[in-house]
Parts: C-alpha cells; sequence; structure tokens
C-alpha cells in the first residue's frame, strides 16, 4: 500500500519536474541604458516579435535609467559578477552608449558576435568599429545613430546661424534668446559645449583618435574663457526636455536638441512647426547606442538571434526610424528600400545627408571628452 | 543547565539590541564608513587630500551657493511654519484655522520630484503663475520673469518642507499649557506679546529639531536643483551625480559627501551645544 503511494508519489514529483522541463520558459534577460522610450522600445515592440518568433522564450527587459549612468550600472554589474567568477552572468542583452561600450570591450567583458550574426555586414558607419578610440569591431552592433542640432524658431530667426562664429554673433544681438543645458543637466548641452572645442580649441579629428596627450588641453583655456563670454549671454535650460519646452513657450528662440527627440516631440504636436533645425560648422557630435552580449550570457545564442532580430532591415525601418527618427544603425541603404518615401524623406528634411556627413561628428574619446568637461567645470562653471 | 543558559543570555541585555544594531551597522554605518573611506583615500589605499582638494577646486563656488541656498530657505522656512502655527493656534477664528490645518499639510504627501516638476511648470517665465497675472491683466507678457534658478530651488524647499515643521511646531504649540495663555491674555497681553513671550521661548528646541532636520533634508536633495536649478553655479547634489554619472569617478563624489557631511555636522553640533546651555541654565 505504502510502496505504491510511494511510487505513485515519486512518479507524480517526476512528472511534475519533466514536464516543467519540457515546457519551461527560457527567460532572455535584455537590459537597457537610455530614456524610457527607448526601455519601452525593447519592451513593447522588440520582445513581442521576439517572442513570436521564439515559442516558450520570455523577453525579460530591465530599464536601468538615461545617460552614461544607465550604461555604468550594467557595466559595474557585468564587471561584478565577472569578479566573482560566475559561470553564467544573468544578462545577455546589454543596450549601452557608446563610451561603456568601448570601456566594456577593454575590460573584456563582452563576446564577438558581429559575424555571427546576418545583420552584422550591414554596418557600414566606422562608429560600429571605433567607440571615442577604442577598437570595438566585432564586439558591437549600433542600435541607432543620434545627432545633436541647433534648434531654431523660424517665425523670429530668418537668418539661422551655419556655424559657431555666426552663433556668436547672433546671440550678442539677441541677449539671453539662445539657451543651453550647461553640462550637468544633459546631453545635449555636453555635445554643444564639446562642438565649440571642436570649433575654437582642437579639431574633432584629432579629439576623436588616439593617441591621448594631455598637454592638448592646455591649449584650450582660450576657448574656455570665450565661452564664458558667450554664456553671460545666453539662458540656462533645465535639461535636455527643458530646452525643448522653453523653444516651445516661447522663452528663448534656439538651442541645441537631440533631433530624434526634437522630431518625436513635433510630431506628438509638443513643439510647433516654425522650428527647425540647422546642423552647425564645424560639426556638433552625436553618438550611437550599442547592441551587446556580454562574454558569459546564459543563452549566447537566443542573444545574437535577438540581436540579428533587431538590427534587421525591417524592424530598423519600422522601429527605429519610422517610431522614433532615429538615424538606422545599418547601412541606411538596406532601411531605404523597406520604407515609405515620406518617412525616409522627414528624416533628412532639414539636416541633408551631406550635412550630415559634413557635420555630423563623433565624441572625442573618453580622456579627452573628461577634459573637456573637467576643463569646463573649472574654466567656465566656477 | 538549558535554562541557565538563557537566562544568562537574557540576563545580558545587549543581545537584546543586537538584530537592530546589526542592521544599522550594515546597511548605514558600513556605507558611511566606506564613503568616507573613498573620499581620503586612493585606489591602491593610500591616504590622500587630492580629492578633496579636486572638490574645492572645481566645486567651491557649489558648495558656497548650497549653504547660502539652505540657510536662506531655512530662514524663510521658519518665518512661515511659525506664522502659521501661530495663527492655527492664536486665532478666534475657529473654522478658518481648521482650514489652514488641512491645506499646509498637503505638500507631507507630495515627493520632492513631484514639487520639482510642479514648479517648473509653475515658475517658468510662461508658466501656470506668470500666465494667470498676465490673463488677469497685472502684467504684459514682457514683464514676466523666470523664476527657474535659484529663486525658485528656494521656493521648492520652502513649500515642500513647510508642512513638516509647521507640523512640528504647531504640535508644540498644542502642547503648550493653555492656562499660561489665559493667564497672559486676562492681564491684558496682546496676541503677538504673547507669541514672542511665551510661546516662542518654550518652543525653541522644537523649532531647531524642525529647522536641522529640514537643513539635512534640503541638503540631500537631488531632483530640485536639477530639475529647477539652470546652470552654474548648483547644489553639491547635482555635482556629487555628475561625478559618477559622467566620469564614473566616486572618489571625489565622496569627498563632496564628506563636505556636506562635514557642514550637516557643524550645524548639529552648534544646535546641540545650544540646546546643552539652555539646559544647563535651566
Amino acid at each position: 500500500m505504502f510502496t505504491k503511494t510511494n511510487i505513485a508519489v515519486i512518479a507524480a514529483v517526476g512528472l511534475t519536474q519533466f514536464s516543467t522541463f519540457a515546457y519551461a520558459d527560457t527567460t532572455l534577460n535584455v537590459a537597457s541604458a537610455g530614456s524610457q522610450n527607448m526601455v519601452d522600445y525593447v519592451k513593447t515592440y522588440l520582445a513581442p516579435k521576439f517572442e513570436a518568433t521564439h515559442p516558450g522564450v520570455k523577453v525579460n527587459v530591465v530599464g536601468t535609467g538615461p545617460g552614461d549612468a544607465g550604461s555604468h550600472k550594467i557595466m559595474e554589474k557585468l564587471s561584478a559578477q565577472n569578479d566573482s567568477g560566475l559561470d553564467k552572468w544573468d544578462i545577455d542583452v546589454a543596450v549601452v552608449h557608446q563610451k561603456i561600450g568601448g570601456e566594456l570591450v577593454e575590460d573584456g567583458l563582452l563576446a564577438k558576435y558581429r559575424s555571427d550574426i546576418n545583420t552584422g555586414k550591414m554596418v557600414s558607419r566606422d562608429s560600429a568599429k571605433n567607440a571615442l578610440g577604442i577598437n570595438v569591431d566585432g564586439y558591437v552592433m549600433p542600435m541607432f545613430h543620434s545627432q545633436t542640432a541647433i534648434a531654431y524658431n523660424s517665425d523670429f530667426v530668418t537668418n539661422p546661424p551655419t556655424s559657431y562664429d555666426e552663433l556668436v554673433k547672433w546671440t550678442q544681438k539677441h541677449p539671453k534668446s539662445f539657451g543651453y543645458n550647461g553640462i550637468k543637466n544633459g546631453m545635449s548641452g555636453v555635445s554643444f559645449v564639446t562642438g565649440w572645442i571642436y570649433a575654437y580649441g582642437t579639431d574633432a579629428e584629432k579629439l576623436s583618435s588616439t593617441p591621448y596627450d594631455k598637454n592638448v588641453e592646455s591649449s584650450w583655456d582660450k576657448a574656455f574663457a570665450e565661452l564664458k563670454e558667450f554664456n553671460k549671454n545666453i539662458t540656462f535650460t533645465p535639461g535636455n526636455a527643458g530646452t525643448l519646452d522653453m523653444l516651445n513657450r516661447g522663452e528663448i528662440f534656439m538651442g541645441p536638441v537631440w533631433v530624434d527627440m526634437f522630431y518625436s516631440w513635433k510630431e506628438q504636436g509638443k513643439i510647433p512647426p516654425s522650428l527647425k533645425l540647422s546642423l552647425i560648422a564645424p560639426g556638433m557630435p552625436g553618438q550611437p547606442m550599442y547592441y551587446v552580449t556580454p562574454t558569459k550570457a546564459a543563452h549566447p545564442q537566443l542573444a545574437r538571434e535577438f540581436i540579428e532580430l533587431a538590427t534587421s532591415p525591417e524592424i530598423q525601418a519600422n522601429g527605429i526610424v519610422k517610431q522614433f527618427n532615429w538615424y538606422p544603425g545599418i547601412d541606411a541603404n538596406y532601411v531605404e528600400a523597406k520604407l515609405d518615401k515620406a518617412t525616409w524623406e522627414k528624416l533628412f528634411a532639414e539636416i541633408t545627408p551631406n550635412d550630415l556627413s559634413k557635420y555630423g561628428k563623433s565624441f572625442p574619446i573618453g580622456p579627452y571628452f573628461d577634459d573637456i568637461k573637467e576643463g569646463y567645470e573649472r574654466n567656465v562653471s566656477n | 543547565m538549558r535554562q541557565t543558559t538563557s537566562h544568562n543570555l537574557l540576563k545580558n541585555p545587549l543581545w537584546l539590541i543586537a538584530p537592530a544594531a546589526l542592521m544599522v551597522g550594515i546597511f548605514f554605518l558600513y556605507p558611511l564608513g566606506f564613503s568616507l573611506y573613498s573620499a581620503i583615500t586612493l585606489d591602491d589605499g593610500s591616504i590622500t587630500l587630492s580629492h578633496l582638494n579636486k572638490a574645492f577646486e572645481l566645486y567651491s563656488n557649489d558648495i558656497l551657493f548650497t549653504i547660502i541656498i539652505v540657510l536662506i530657505s531655512v530662514v524663510i522656512l521658519a518665518v512661515l511654519s511659525i506664522t502659521i502655527a501661530a495663527l492655527i493656534t492664536l486665532s478666534p477664528f475657529r473654522s478658518l484655522t481648521k482650514t489652514l490645518a488641512f491645506l499646509y499639510r498637503l505638500p507631507l504627501f507630495i515627493p520632492f520630484i513631484v514639487t520639482a516638476q510642479m514648479m517648473r511648470t509653475f515658475l517658468a517665465k510662461n508658466g501656470l503663475m506668470n500666465n494667470a497675472f498676465v490673463a488677469s491683466g497685472l502684467l504684459t507678457p514682457m514683464d514676466t520673469v523666470s523664476f527657474l534658478g535659484w529663486s525658485g530651488i528656494i521656493i521648492t524647499f520652502v513649500w515642500k518642507q513647510l508642512a513638516f515643521s509647521t507640523l512640528l511646531i504647531s504640535g508644540a504649540m498644542a502642547a503648550l499649557d493653555d492656562s499660561q495663555i489665559r493667564a497672559a491674555r486676562n492681564l491684558g497681553a496682546s496676541r503677538l506679546r504673547i507669541l514672542f513671550q511665551i510661546i516662542l521661548p518654550q518652543i525653541i528646541p522644537t523649532l531647531g529639531v524642525a529647522m536641522v532636520l529640514s537643513i539635512v533634508t534640503m541638503m540631500s536633495v537631488l531632483s530640485v536643483p536639477l530639475m529647477i536649478g539652470t546652470g552654474s553655479p548648483t547644489m553639491m547634489t547635482a555635482d556629487m551625480a555628475f561625478r559618477i554619472n559622467s566620469y564614473g569617478d566616486y572618489h571625489v563624489a565622496n569627498a563632496l559627501g564628506l563636505v556636506s557631511y562635514c557642514i550637516c555636522a557643524g550645524l548639529a553640533w552648534f544646535y546641540l551645544r545650544q540646546n546643552l546651555k539652555e539646559k544647563g541654565a535651566n
């Protein structure tokens, strides 16, 4: 009697074990840095698409916060798991900023996977190989490219500036009408300051390539002094969105913004149609976000398939370009074929592909970038 | 035998606080000690003042700015919360004071970040407040001024902390012996005189607690300077966040933390000293 019950119990337990194993949901952990809209994109757009083609797989998306800070958290977690000698790390796919992407590669925390996926060869931009001076070739897939530019109210500004020089003259004539967010309240301000150094300090080509030379910084004193002078004629805004807010309310007539945020707000009617963009000489920096997969991801194969889906021309066209007005991560030629003409042209309406190739710069390599920010703190804001 | 052991265990009352002490140790003292340590050491563990030097070199303006903002806020806060508490205690119009007592508590339930966002749309140049003035004909759009900046930070701090400090102060006022006030009134003292000569001297310790706690709270808020403060100078919390987010530099951030800890500790020392003096005089 007892033996029978025992056997039945064991069989039942065994069966549940077996069946749960057979139908177990595999969980693919995706960690995304960046603003909430990016996390939402991965959660509500990419994850359902991936789950539909991979039955039994559940995508678990975690947002780690906007800006470099969000990417930092991913790096801190991965290096902690590396230091503690774990066999399997609990992040399968991560979306990180350019700077941290390079540091992750340097620390040996990422898998070299680009040649394993079909979309790997569709990448053409330099940022897929070079992250602020660090060779990341093979380790990263750009998710999208984002660019900063000067937004202006065309009702009041008929002749928008086309260079930093013209902008300085414009602010002298129209004090307090230009606004940016300094360097502590968002990347559009950091980008503006970086562009200022490209214009009056050292050119972008030198600062975006290695090797690093500490002495370069000492030649920027004049540029910072002029920036301090420039700052007296302008309005400070509280953040990236804050600049757009103030443009919208007519409190300023010009200011640096992220192109994708600008177009998205315009589409949602949050800023008036009279606002337009101008990418000024010698250029302003932009940056990509990267899809990466850690060396010891628990599900390396699924991670590659996920990234392959996310960087396929269809998803890049309908998700990245159409929904978010970002510039695609893979070569634009592959994406153009999947898009209607109107959407494609909207992306290049005010900033032409020509402008983009001439004035779309990348951020400087890490040490120069830190020098610029610290130089600003030391010479301009203190 | 077993009984004696457990008896002995209970005899030593230190065991009773062990769980709580462990919690405090692990979650408060260890991180505090660790960040103080990190503020004065290099990565290899040798002691250095370079982080503190850098903190002062880059952020001395911001440290001064923080102190001034917090002090101005706390003075306004003291005046306003004493006024409201006194109105509630001394005003003869009971229904009005009941409404006031309900209203002043509202900010207590609103987090700092929500307050900051509210103030951001309220205080902007073309924000709700200025638009209301323009619509009522008091101002023209050209005359409006943006309060985003240092004044906005002070307004937000005062508005948010007002509920907390008024609650403490009016509580202390309500706890006073009513007969003193009645006696003073019988002898013909005006309400103002009752406030300054009878009530205030007795609630000074509570006022001190409310102000010191408010200062510590204001020193630690990040959302308000980030969302309302514009450009530079900014408050120390924004600098700390920037050091970590932008440079991954925990040392200088901790050094700034050490500075802000010293400021708070200085105030606490001042307050304790005052408190002890009063106790000694009695």
